[in-house]
């Protein structure tokens, strides 16, 4: 799983009939203090994220182990809006 | 499976229901003699072993499902054992 920020929705008519109703996200991975990192994901939402919303991404075939997103030709997925990340101990600081 | 330590905790009240219930944590990759190893990542513990500062082991990809009852959820690594200790022969 990777941190990642909702930066934007992603509309399109036209789509695999396996992804209709679904609603995709443009996200942005950051590291663990929400810093903005250089890679961008869309993504199936899962859980009701909104934009700007700090979120977990799943990605590769795990993504589709969700009722949301069983079957259908995606390969990452918000499943947890992130409320807080403590760091305990010490380790490399950037994700 | 790789070592890990526990060196945070990922708070997530909304999720999708496959994770009900299911603590996640970021963990640390060391060696066996603690040396850092690899970049930190975010990790699922659906049997509740670890906790902060624990040594644990660690699956990732496809295999990090299976740590689940029902083989079922949207993670790309868990905690599959918490280590008591290491005897290294080398």
């Amino acid at each position: 799983m990777i941190f990642a920020r909702v930066i934007g929705t992603v509309v399109s008519s036209q789509k695999d009939p396996n992804l209709n109703g679904k609603k995709l996200l443009l996200c942005r991975e950051v590291d663990h203090e929400g810093n903005p990192l250089k890679t961008y994901h869309v993504a199936v939402d899962a859980v009701q994220a909104g934009e700007g919303s700090f979120v977990l991404l799943s990605y590769g075939s795990s993504a589709r182990m969700t009722d949301e997103t069983k079957n259908a030709p995606i390969d990452a997925v918000i499943m947890a809006i992130i409320d807080n990340v403590q760091i305990t101990h010490q380790g490399r600081s950037e994700l | 499976m790789k070592l890990g330590r526990v060196v945070g905790v990922v708070w997530a009240s909304g999720k999708v229901k496959e994770m009900e219930g299911c603590r996640m944590y970021i963990i640390q990759p060391v060696s066996s003699d603690g040396a850092i190893t690899e970049m930190p990542l975010v990790v699922a513990d659906p049997k509740g072993l670890a906790a902060p500062g624990d040594t644990v082991v660690f699956v990732t990809s496809t295999d990090a499902t299976q740590a689940f009852d029902n083989g079922y959820a949207p993670v790309n690594a868990s905690v599959v054992e918490l280590v008591d200790r290491i005897s290294s022969c080398i």
